[in-house]
Formats: structure tokens, C-alpha cells, sequence
């Protein structure tokens, strides 16, 4: 089939964008579609984590709620949607958990972090989230001192965050985790006090650190977490491996090897994240029929369309998102492991699908009496199926209609 | 919990009570053809069948070629016997799940994460102290635990081992996993809920080219959580089935939505009326709090495999956080008491319910854990003990306690059971389905049920 210009600036308003996108939906052409979603000219309001004095207060509800309302607010309508679209790819990349991390403050931090690269160098991504005090903990960077090693971290760095399987041995996986020895994460305390030291800061402690000769992917040197970072993006690979993700999230589909190479080349010239996203999105193929239509919509791209459509200032309404979300188990700052959320067809699974149903509690009680043609436009959806139209236009509630809307196939992919 | 009334006969009602306008068999068909040819874009592993895109989550993992899926009832007809895989996620410390005490060498290495005293089975081994359960049903004859269970050049990637576990091929990703292939050379698409797979996404393990597998948490079943004023949760359900309308264009990623929309509606009702039926022990929500995650996931287990048709398999998916690099001693211990009081329940329900005799538990893992301690928990490791448990296993030891002077180059265990071997045991022990055609290869069998 072919896809209509309106179907297109859809497509570019839901992968660059987060959700729905109603205003970039109304956008006239497929390249005004994309200027408007990569516009960086408004800043975003930035993220304010207020550090905690103790561990009682790390864990109270203001503390725990403060991050999570920030992200929704602005993955909903912040000015900058690819900035959400990128600080969403990004958190999934360098997967954490809160429930390790346990202190709210510290993934906060770990977040207006990578919101403030998102968009910039990913060199100086990679190098921050080495030494984020939540990754630390996340992956027992904490626990990785000398003679006592901790390979967590020197294992998924290279696995899953720069070069992917089969570029690295298990030999580098120990040098690198020894480069990586020494760093600690003091908490809020009498403790920290005592010895002057910043709570909640990433801190390096020399004497845990490993300052042995190692061999890391061929370079033999005393080497610490900088420069074991530095001989990462140093192999080919890293650009490689990360740019087909990222094409892969806003494209839905693997580049092809070609393909792959000319953005990777673009992308390791000097790390410019949005290079590398004009780079994908300038490509024919981003807006082709054979992307359109390819990814799952995860959980919370579909509660966030919901909320840009019908609106999520009720705090009934939020708390209805968040039950939903977390009953999928799709919850920012919780991803199930280190592997990040799931995507493509395992959101698909009966228990999943079902409870999609879940985020009808986020639509208002009084919904506007629409047929299914109007729905299916303010969801930016210009090619709901015949059978569709058939059974959303058969329920004879409002809100029914509009709950079958959001849980039609045709929401249920992008 | 909703109330469902539509009965377990499969029958899929419209709103109108009309005619079922969808059969089971006509989407699995339409999912059979779709799935073969779609390049779909998520990069998860195929849920509903095979995928030739799919890849690990390590998208340069090397994506081999499964064994062809076997043809319906090739591999036997439905047995109404039940395994519940019960997987330990992250990789289970089996040097403290089966402690082998006796040996110097085992403290040495261990140090202060060492096991002193565990409940000592045959003055070599013994079990962590809070599996009280498994060795009171091991000296009472049920319970087989093998020891050494590896495979050849392992893989200390966590998403790399999983895929071996779940695929049953070494070294490969596979596009279909060791149940699910067992699932297609049985029962295939007739029966939705022949593999079920508690917890929130599907396990690959069961993933089959034209099986089906249903995943749920715990005992409220398939339902979503609707606002109060939808009155009415199975006619909303119908109304939602009527996106799938039974016509599907086989290269498109809507319609795969479309046919898994139209077969969860029919595995949910089926589902939901047995999990109505199972008696509960204490249902209120305070009830259900005061339960462990596996606790609550093998209460589900209990009530599908007393039902009348119970599934083929139950597989409780990537349960616990065992990846103890650091923090081992108290994390691993409330692991161990959540396993056993969970197990001892599980099996209570099974007494009760008299139906011992057709079901058996097996507990798997990506990997086991290195033997020295690290100062804080335990890096990843390679050959690890499991259990299989109930009445109809023929307890003891099997296997070879794997050497712990003769360490690999990481200082790893060096396997001594080919983790395929324990597979092959189960599905001819317990199914009596032929395992060359599920794995490829004519594995050694341990007589693990008699």
C-alpha cells in the first residue's frame, strides 16, 4: 500500500516526536513535519533534583514522585520533541533502575544529565554515564575496587552501551572492569561528614582503585575509566553498533549494511548526536513506505498521546497513567534489566494487550461525543482500517468509543 | 476479580451471542503466514512465531537457523501432564543452592560467602539452609538434582546464555524456543493455553512457529483494570475482538496486532474461567501483599495445573534479581526462603487437589556463579546444579559434581551435563516426545523420572 502525505507527517511526528503530536500532525509538508519536531530553539524547563539530607528523606513521596512528574510533563509537552524522543532512547540505552538505585534523587540526576547530552556529544554522554553515581550503583560500579573486582559494568559497556557481542573478549571485560576500580557514591550522612565528602557525588578513592598495568582492546597502559571510555569509542564498532540503533528507533527497521556505515561515519566524525539524527532522518527511506507502520508503540508512547489528545492536568488522571504503565511493568526509570524495556512484538503478549485497556482510565470521564473517523484524527491516525471504523463506530458510549480507539491495531503501532 | 461467565469450551461469542465469526485456528493460520514473511520492525524476539528478523537483544548476535518446527502430533498428542519451569533470572548461585560442603577447596574459594552448615543430604552435598522443603522432599525420594549442568564454550553474557537456555541450540540465537518447538509437535495451534508463561511478556523458550502461549501475572487473570463506570469488562473485551476480523494481509505488522488482539479475547476467556474456578486461600488484597512474586506467580501455576485440562507446560519467566555481584549473602538467602515457601504451597495445592501424579517442577538458570567471591557477591559464572521435583521423579543425584581445582581460564566450573541433556530427559521422561527432533542432535538422557 501506499501512505498519504497526511499518514507520512504523522509517521515523522510519532518516531521523532513522543505520542501523538497533535500539533506537528497539522504540520502542511513531511519536511515542515520534521523541522518543527528536531526545532532545538526553545529551551527546555530544566530538571530540578533537590538533593536529599538523609536516606529517610531520599525516600519520601515528594522525593520519589519529583522525577517522574517532570519527565511525563515534558515527554507530554515539552518544546523540544527530540529531545524527548532522544532522552527516552537514551535512558533505555544506559538502562537504570530505580529499583536498585533506590534513591529517586540519584536517577533525577542521572536524567537531567543525559537530557543535557541528549542532543549533544555522545563521547560526552558515554564518559558521564561511566561515572553517573546512579549507573555506579545500578551495575556495582560502587562494589569495583582493587583486588576485589566487579565485572558488572565492564561487561555491559561494551555489550550493550558501545561495541555489541563478539568485538571485545572476555580478557577486555576484566581490564576494563579494573580501569573502572575506585569510584564510590557517599550517601547523605553523619558518615559522609566525617570524612568531607560530597554526598551523592560520583568520588574517586584512590586506594580502591586498580592502577595496574592492563591490556584493553589492544592499548596497554595504567589505565583508568577515562581512558578505558576513550579506547571504546576508539574501535569502529561503537559507531557502528549505537547508530543502528538509533536508526532503528526512529526508522523501525535495521539499516542496511551501507547504510549503517555512511551514518556511522558521519556519527564518529565528532560524536554530534543530531548529526546523526539529520543523517537518518534525511535518508529516503525514514518516510517510505516500508518504515511506516514497522515499530510497536510502547505503553508509554501510547499514555503519552493520550495525554497530549485529551490532556493529563488532573492528578487523577496522572495517577491513572502511572498505574497503567507500571501494571505493564513500563515505567520510566524502572526498566525490567540492564537490556532496557521490551520493544517490538513482546509488548505484544496477551497480558500486555490486555491491559492496554488500563490507560482508558486516563481519558477524561466525559468524553466528547466523536465517531471514529474524528477520533482516529485527533490520535493522528489517517488510515484506520474499514473494520475499525466498524466496531469503534458500533459502541454507542463516548468513552467507550474512545477507549476501543486507543486500543485499536492502528494505535497499537506507529 | 471480574467476573467471567462465557465456559472453557474455546467458544468465542459476539456481542450479539451470534455464531463464533472467528475461529482459533483461522488466526494461528493467518499467524502462520504472516509471521513468516513480515520484516517487523521491533527488535524483540518474535512473540507469536518465527521472525526472521529477530535477534537478542545484542542485535550483532548470530542469528542461526532453529530445526524446522515439527508437524502437528509428530511429537504425540496432549498428555495432561504439566511441567512448570520455574527460572531463576540473572544467573542462580548454584554453589549455595547445592553446597558441596565437604570440600576444602569449596571454603577456600568462598570465603565469608561460604555455607557452613547446610542442610547436609549425603555428607558431600548439602542444601542452603532455607530449602527445608526440597530436602525433606528429597529424602523423601522426590527430588532429582543434577549437578554440572553447562554447555561447551560458555558464554558469560547474560542475553547470550538466555538465548541458549530458551532456544535449546547452543551458540545460537534460534528463532524458536525448546518448548515452544515440543508445543508445535503436539497440540500446535489447537489449544491456546497448552504453554503459559506467568509474568508480563511471553518467554522465548516457549515460542513456537504455530503454537500459542498466554502470559499472566497472578490470579486476577487476562482483565484490564477499567474505570468504574465501564460496567460490563467481557462485552467490552468482545466489542475490542471485533478487531480482528479474520482477513489478514500476511506482510503487515497491523495485522499481526489484529490476529493477537482476536486470539488473546479467546485465550482470556478460557483462562480466566479456570482461574475463577481455583479455590483461594486468602483472596483478599491483603491477602494477595502478603505474597512473595513467586509466591503469587506459582499460586497461578496451582490453580492452572488442578484445573480440568491443565496446560503442557507453565514456565514462571525470569523470576528474582539472582544476579548477586554484590550484596549476595542477605539477597541470596531471601531468595532461597522465597523458593522454598513457594515450592512447599505449590505442592500443598497439588496434594490437595490428588493430581501429584501428573505434575513435576524444574528450576533452570542462564548460568551459575564464579567460584570466588568477589568481596560483595559473585561474578558470572557456568555450570550449575537443578532441581526437579515431585512425585513422579526419581530422586537422587545425577550428574558429576563439576571440579573446583580444575577451573577454566576465568576461573569457572567446567560443565559436566549437557544442559540440552536435561531438556531431552524431561520431554521423553515425562511427555515420551522424541527430543532429536526438537534438538537436532541425539542427546544422552538422564533417567530423571525413573
Amino acid at each position: 500500500m501506499s501512505y498519504s502525505e497526511r499518514e507520512r507527517i504523522s509517521h515523522v511526528a510519532r518516531r521523532i516526536g513522543f505520542g501523538v503530536e497533535p500539533a506537528i500532525v497539522k504540520a502542511l509538508s513531511v519536511d515542515e513535519a520534521i523541522a518543527m519536531a528536531l526545532d532545538l530553539s526553545v529551551p527546555t524547563p530544566p530538571p530540578d533534583p533537590v538533593a536529599p539530607a538523609d536516606m529517610d528523606e531520599a525516600r519520601s513521596p515528594e522525593q520519589r514522585e519529583a522525577p517522574y512528574r517532570y519527565w511525563f510533563a515534558q515527554l507530554v509537552d515539552g518544546p523540544r520533541r527530540i529531545e524527548e524522543r532522544l532522552t527516552w532512547f537514551w535512558h533505555d540505552h544506559f538502562a537504570t533502575g530505580i529499583q536498585k538505585v533506590k534513591v529517586p534523587y540519584l536517577m533525577f540526576v542521572q536524567h537531567a544529565t543525559i537530557r543535557k547530552l541528549a542532543t549533544g556529544s555522545f563521547a560526552e554522554l558515554l564518559h558521564a554515564i561511566a561515572v553517573d553515581p546512579a549507573m555506579l550503583i545500578y551495575l556495582d560500579g560502587v562494589q569495583n575496587a582493587a583486588g576485589r573486582i566487579n565485572e558488572n559494568f565492564g561487561r555491559e559497556v561494551m555489550e550493550l552501551f558501545t561495541l555489541g557481542r563478539g568485538n571485545y573478549t572476555e580478557d577486555d571485560v576484566v581490564a576494563a572492569s579494573r580501569a573502572f576500580s575506585g569510584w564510590v557514591v557517599p550517601r547523605a550522612g553523619p558518615r559522609a561528614e566525617r570524612r568531607g565528602l560530597t554526598p551523592w557525588a560520583a568520588t574517586f578513592v584512590p586506594f580502591r582503585h586498580d592502577d595496574g598495568t592492563k591490556t584493553f582492546l589492544g592499548v596497554t597502559g595504567e589505565l583508568d575509566a577515562s581512558d578505558a571510555i576513550d579506547i571504546i569509542l576508539d574501535q569502529p564498532a561503537t559507531a557502528t553498533f549505537v547508530s543502528a540503533k538509533l536508526y532503528r528507533e526512529l526508522v523501525g527497521v535495521p539499516p542496511d549494511p551501507t547504510t549503517n556505515e555512511r551514518i556511522a561515519a558521519v556519527f564518529r566524525r565528532d560524536w554530534s548526536i543530531m548529526a546523526l539524527v539529520e543523517e537518518i532522518v534525511a535518508d529516503p527511506g525514514f518516510v517510505s513506505d516500508d518504515a511506516i507502520r514497522t515499530k510497536v508503540r510502547t505503553p508509554l508512547e501510547r499514555a503519552a498521546g493520550i495525554a497530549q489528545v485529551f490532556g493529563a492536568g488532573s492528578p487523577a488522571a496522572g495517577r491513572s497513567i502511572f498505574q497503567a504503565l507500571r501494571a505493564v511493568r513500563f515505567v520510566p526509570f524502572a526498566p525490567p534489566n540492564v537490556a532496557g524495556f521490551p520493544k517490538g512484538e513482546r509488548l505484544l503478549g496477551p497480558y500486555r494487550l490486555v491491559h492496554g485497556f488500563d490507560l482508558a482510565a486516563a481519558l477524561p470521564r466525559e468524553v466528547p461525543d466523536l465517531s471514529a473517523d474524528e477520533l482516529a484524527a485527533r490520535f493522528g491516525i489517517f488510515d484506520l482500517g474499514a473494520d475499525s471504523r466498524t466496531v469503534i463506530d458500533a459502541a454507542t458510549d463516548p468513552f467507550v468509543r474512545a477507549a476501543l480507539t486507543v486500543n485499536a491495531p492502528e494505535y497499537f503501532v506507529t | 476479580m471480574n467476573e467471567h461467565t462465557t465456559p472453557d469450551t474455546g467458544a468465542v461469542e459476539t456481542p450479539d451471542g451470534a455464531c463464533p465469526a472467528i475461529t482459533r485456528r483461522r488466526f494461528i493460520a493467518a499467524l502462520g503466514a504472516s509471521v513468516a514473511t513480515v520484516a517487523v520492525g521491533g527488535y524483540g524476539i518474535s512473540v507469536w512465531g518465527k521472525n526472521p528478523t529477530a535477534t537478542t537483544v545484542a542485535p550483532t548476535g548470530v542469528l542461526q537457523a532453529a530445526t524446522t518446527a515439527p508437524t502437528v502430533g509428530s511429537l504425540g498428542s496432549a498428555t495432561g501432564r504439566t511441567l512448570v519451569v520455574v527460572e531463576m533470572g540473572g544467573g542462580n548461585d548454584g554453589l549455595n543452592t547445592v553446597v558441596p560442603f565437604a570440600s576444602g577447596r569449596y571454603h577456600d574459594l568462598r570465603g565469608d560467602l561460604a555455607i557452613d552448615e547446610p542442610l547436609d543430604l549425603d555428607g558431600e552435598i548439602g542444601l542452603h539452609p532455607a530449602l527445608t522443603f526440597l530436602a525433606d522432599r528429597y529424602d523423601a525420594g522426590d527430588v532429582a538434582i543434577v549437578e554440572g549442568i553447562g554447555y561447551p564454550d560458555p558464554d558469560l553474557s547474560h542475553f547470550a546464555s538466555m538465548a541458549t537456555w530458551w532456544s535449546g541450540l547452543p551458540g545460537s540465537v534460534g528463532a524458536t524456543g525448546w518448548l515452544g518447538r515440543y508445543l508445535d509437535g503436539t497440540v500446535g495451534s489447537e489449544d491456546p493455553l497448552a504453554g503459559v508463561t506467568i509474568g508480563p511478556g511471553p518467554t522465548p523458550a516457549l515460542l513456537g512457529e504455530r503454537s500459542f502461549q498466554v502470559s499472566v501475572q497472578d490470579m486476577s487473570g487476562l482483565a484490564p483494570a477499567v474505570p468504574g463506570w465501564i460496567d460490563d469488562t467481557d462485552e467490552l473485551m468482545a466489542m475490542w475482538q471485533g478487531f480482528a476480523p479474520g482477513d489478514f494481509d500476511g506482510a503487515v505488522l497491523l495485522d499481526l496486532v489484529r490476529a493477537a488482539i482476536g486470539i488473546t479475547v479467546d485465550a482470556a476467556n478460557e483462562l480466566n474461567a479456570k482461574l475463577d474456578g481455583a479455590p483461594a486461600d486468602d483472596p483478599t488484597p491483603a491477602g494477595r501483599r502478603r505474597r512473595s512474586d513467586l509466591g503469587t506467580s506459582m499460586e497461578v501455576a496451582a490453580a492452572l495445573v488442578t484445573a480440568p485440562g491443565p496446560p503442557a507446560v507453565v514456565y514462571v519467566h525470569g523470576w528474582g534479581d539472582f544476579d548477586t555481584h554484590e550484596g549476595q549473602a542477605d539477597r541470596h538467602q531471601g531468595m532461597m526462603e522465597t523458593l522454598n515457601e513457594a515450592l512447599g504451597d505449590f505442592f500443598d495445592a497439588v496434594e490437595a487437589a490428588a493430581v501429584q501424579d501428573r505434575v513435576i517442577v524444574m528450576t533452570t538458570s542462564e548460568f551459575g556463579r564464579r567460584p570466588a567471591f568477589n568481596g560483595s557477591g559473585t561474578d558470572h559464572g557456568t555450570a550449575n546444579a537443578h532441581f526437579l521435583v515431585g512425585a513422579p521423579v526419581a530422586g537422587g543425584r545425577y550428574g558429576e559434581t563439576p571440579s573446583l581445582v580444575d577451573l577454566d581460564r576465568r576461573g569457572n566450573m567446567i560443565h559436566t551435563v549437557d544442559y540440552r541433556s536435561v531438556f531431552a530427559s524431561v520431554l521423553t521422561g515425562w511427555f515420551g516426545a522424541d527430543a532429536e527432533t526438537i534438538f537436532g542432535a541425539d542427546l544422552e538422557t538422564l533417567p530423571l523420572l525413573g
